[in-house]
């Protein structure tokens, strides 16, 4: 479970993100709301980028004191919405990249690697040129990097970004094994609703900076506030 | 803005300093003529320093040849006078020639790398720094020459100083055009063009901010400044391609004081680069490491500005 | 571990020039090419920064000063064999880049380059007022008159033997490079020249790989400049002047970044061009002049540089065949 407690973020002037709270206790969980909500700035805060009020911690760890490169030794696993896979490495490289920086021994950062190459088909692709790939096999290989070691977070930003449907529909279904493989807890971004409803039990919406909804997906979704804050409609009055 | 007052205050302190350390136990008259002198090519260290960082604001491009085409504008403006051209005519020429040439650079070849690196855009500019410099070397012989200006031989004595007119106007003019540049890039459209272009490229030419207009004037500016750099430094220094060109590092070295964007610090930095290198000269010591001086203060505010901090979007 | 087509091309290469240079080359020619080895190793140190991980050093040939500096030192000092004074050589450079980079290297690339040039400006200064070592007293160990002598490795009799050695030691810095390369410090400086955000989220720690590349690069031009110190038995202070490091930049993007034949272009027109203008009384200037056009041109068109317009055009013939 990760627990984010009373999380703020001050850029200058602007409260980029104002006391947000949420438990997720789901194995994986959404992230929603409208442009500039402010969902990226709370996975980067979660990921160490920015300097934040509150506290972040999974299954009571807390990770506040770790900086960004710590956070991923510690069991963090993120990746971007624009993919971000070395150009000039092979596929197997790129994993074997994040698996250098694990702790263990050799043999077990190789298992590491090897096991995440099997559970998700990447196989035909471990020795291919990173360039060379397109756009669906980036994003599958930079899935490949969260899931090495023993992940404690993932986060996906916009995974199936610039995807076909069922190219989506293909890395939703993979998404949702992480679980099975890990005992990581998961946290996706995306404007998709649909993908976010098929694989996400809880979701958290925000708005401005602000927490307006959290729970079970299909309540959140039906709430007229999150209607309210995706038109752009005046809050509903309670 | 408390933070960023309190970062001048601390350079200037500082540096004053080191200023009163090198100064201890000589007469005071010396001293006088070294910090006058220093406070001079100090000053045109500071507007060498200004000129890389408002064109860097405007347009990314960290402009390495201002040097050279300093260089290459005084060589003009002196050949000029050898040929009897009148004087004031020289120093309009060297000035426009530079110009030129920096506008000759901004509109022909950075808009072909306007979507590089920083770090490319900065190395382009060396390899026009060198095109300039080989131009110039192989025009004029290796060969002792020397620029001069009629307000060399008029002074002044203040504070019991004695300070040539040159070195006055020198003082001023920095002052004065960082004054001007300051009024003009908060008063005037194009300075608001000018920074919303350093604030977000993209999102400024989506608004409407006219990208080609605003940088042409930052170049020229740029060539501008330039050229007068060029011209003092041939006076003040030494008429010499090699060595005026090499004057863009002490700039560098202000720039850097002043985080490549803060130009009060840039002023206050390039003055006490100018006035600490010039009395290390007092110390038989100092003496003949002089020209690290730039290199050392650049390291140490550096230094002084990362500590305890890490900025992890450094690359991004 | 898999060796490319280009690694094979590489030794057969130096293979070639082992056996046939030293005896091909006459007179003076030796010594140049003496000299334009050590350029290339130094060349090579920049060049893997640069492509690697997009870091932009100009102050590498202020650096083979001090590594030519510490060795003439320690040979004129101590009695210790010249292998040895070459670790120290490499040893202190890499020490002394880290010393005057650090600060860059925590923030934008832009920096690094601005310091390093800096630092080339100020070594200059250093080097034309101190002088470089030739046997006498003190600290400096500069006297006056004649040189004293200097002992060259033990297996190496006269010029051309030291030619053969430059070789080998060039072909051991490629390998080093490419050690690093295939293994956790290559993939960890891949990452950062993708992104340093994403080489945090890859557990990274970014300023320390940073660091190691720049301590390599270092480590190569303190070694390079000490074989030079070995090759000319004394350094002058003209050859590491800030316009040097510049051009030796200038010329690794022109030759191309990526790979051997990049380098071996490189230090060949660093080198070579300016001793074929004095040979045909042309003005060392103009090679001023046409180093920075070809930067220019490499930078805005040619990303691969001359090599890798060269290996375009030789693979294409290949696939025609």
């Amino acid at each position: 479970m990760i627990r984010i407690d009373n999380l703020t973020v001050r850029f200058g002037g602007v409260t980029a993100l104002d006391a947000i709270s949420a438990d997720f206790s789901q194995p994986i969980s959404g992230i929603i709301g409208p442009n500039g909500a402010g969902k990226t700035t709370t996975m980067n805060a979660v990921s160490g980028f920015l300097d934040y009020q509150g506290t972040i911690s999974w299954n009571d760890e807390p990770v506040d004191a770790l900086n960004p490169f710590k956070r991923t030794r510690w069991g963090l696993r993120r990746s971007f919405q624009r993919e971000q896979i070395a150009d000039d490495l092979t596929v197997l490289d790129n994993l074997q990249a994040i698996a250098d920086n694990l702790p263990g021994s050799r043999s077990e950062r190789r298992a590491n690697v090897e096991q995440a190459i099997e559970s998700l088909p990447i196989s035909h692709l471990v020795n291919r040129k990173a360039e060379s790939l397109n756009a669906y096999e980036k994003r599958l290989t930079d899935l490949g990097r969260c899931i090495i070691g023993n992940p404690k977070i993932v986060m996906l930003d916009e995974p199936c970004g610039g995807l076909q449907q069922e190219e989506t529909d293909r890395l939703g279904e993979l998404i949702q094994k992480i679980p099975l493989l890990t005992r990581a807890t998961t946290l996706i971004i995306d404007h998709d609703v649909d993908l976010i409803s098929r694989i996400c039990a809880e979701t958290l919406v925000l708005d401005f900076g602000r927490r307006i909804a959290f729970g079970e997906t299909s309540q959140v979704l039906a709430d007229p506030k999150v209607k309210a804050a995706y038109l752009g409609v005046e809050e509903v009055a309670q | 803005m408390a933070n960023r007052t309190l970062t001048l205050l601390m350079t200037a302190a500082m540096m004053l300093g080191v200023c009163a350390f090198l100064a201890w136990g000589k007469p005071p008259k010396v001293v006088g003529l070294f910090v006058v002198s220093g406070m001079a090519v100090g000053s045109l260290y500071a507007l060498g320093g200004i000129g890389l960082v408002v064109l860097y604001r405007a347009t990314g491009v960290l402009n390495l040849s201002n040097g050279a085409i300093g260089a290459l504008g005084v060589m003009c403006a002196w050949q000029l006078q050898q040929w009897q051209v009148p004087e004031v005519a020289t120093w309009f020429i060297g000035i426009a020639l530079t110009t030129l040439l920096a506008l000759v650079y901004g509109r022909l070849i950075a808009p072909g790398l306007a979507w590089r690196d920083p770090v490319v855009k900065a190395v382009a500019t060396l390899g026009f720094a060198l095109i300039v410099l080989g131009v110039t070397a192989f025009a004029w012989e290796d060969d002792v020459r020397k620029f001069a200006l009629p307000s060399d031989k008029v002074a002044y004595t203040l504070l019991g100083m004695r300070i040539t007119l040159t070195r006055l106007i020198v003082i001023l003019a920095a002052i004065a055009i960082v004054v001007a540049v300051w009024l003009y890039l908060s008063k005037t459209r194009t300075g608001l063009n000018m920074r919303a272009l350093a604030d977000n490229r993209d999102i400024s030419a989506l608004i409407g901010v006219p990208i080609v207009k605003t940088e042409t004037i930052a170049w020229g500016i740029s060539g501008l400044i330039a050229g007068f750099t060029g011209l003092m430094f041939g006076d003040l220094v030494r008429l010499e391609p090699f060595v005026i060109t090499f004057m863009v590092i002490p700039a560098i070295s202000a720039a850097i004081c002043g985080q490549l964007r803060n130009l009060g610090v840039v002023l206050i930095a390039g003055l006490c680069i100018g006035v600490i290198e010039s009395m290390m000269t007092l110390s038989p010591v100092l003496k003949s490491i002089r020209p690290i001086a730039p290199f050392v203060i650049a390291i140490l505010v550096l230094v002084w500005v990362q500590r305890g901090r890490t900025n992890y979007f450094a690359g991004n | 571990m898999p060796i490319t087509q280009s690694a094979k091309a590489g030794l057969a290469f130096a293979l070639l020039a082992f056996v046939l240079l030293p005896v091909l080359a006459g007179g003076q020619w030796v010594k140049i090419f003496i000299s334009t080895g050590c350029f290339i190793l130094a060349a090579s140190g920049v060049a893997f920064m640069y492509a690697r991980l997009g870091m932009v050093s100009l102050g590498q040939v202020a650096l083979m000063g001090v590594g030519g500096w510490v060795m003439l030192r320690m040979n004129h000092a101590f009695e210790l064999p010249f292998e040895i004074n070459l670790a120290v050589a490499g040893a202190v450079t890499l020490m002394f880049g880290w010393l005057l980079a650090m600060p860059a290297l925590k923030m934008r690339g832009l920096y690094l380059a601005l310091i390093t040039l800096m630092a080339a400006g100020g070594l200059e200064v250093i080097f034309s007022t101190f002088r470089f070592p030739n046997g006498g007293e003190g600290f400096w160990g500069v006297m006056p008159s004649v040189a004293a002598p200097f002992r060259r490795p033990f297996l190496v009799s006269d010029d051309t033997d030291y030619l053969r050695y430059i070789i080998a030691a060039i072909v051991a810095g490629f390998l080093i490079i490419e050690l690093h390369m295939r293994s956790a410090p290559g993939r960890a400086w891949a990452m950062i020249r993708r992104s340093e955000a994403a080489a945090y989220a890859s557990g990274v720690n970014v300023v320390y790989y940073k660091a190691w590349a720049f301590g390599l690069a270092g480590f190569l031009a303190g070694v390079s400049g000490g074989l030079l110190a070995g090759g000319l038995g004394l350094l002058d202070p003209a050859t590491f002047r800030a316009s040097e490091s510049i051009m030796l930049f200038a010329l690794m993007i022109v030759g191309g970044s990526r790979g051997w034949l990049g380098v071996v272009i490189a230090a060949a027109l660093y080198r070579v061009v300016p001793a074929l203008f004095n040979d045909w009384s042309i003005d060392a200037d103009i090679s001023l002049i046409i180093f920075g056009a070809a930067l220019l041109h490499a930078i805005t068109t040619a990303p691969n540089g001359l090599s890798g317009q060269l290996t375009d055009l030789f693979t294409k013939e290949v696939k025609r065949t």
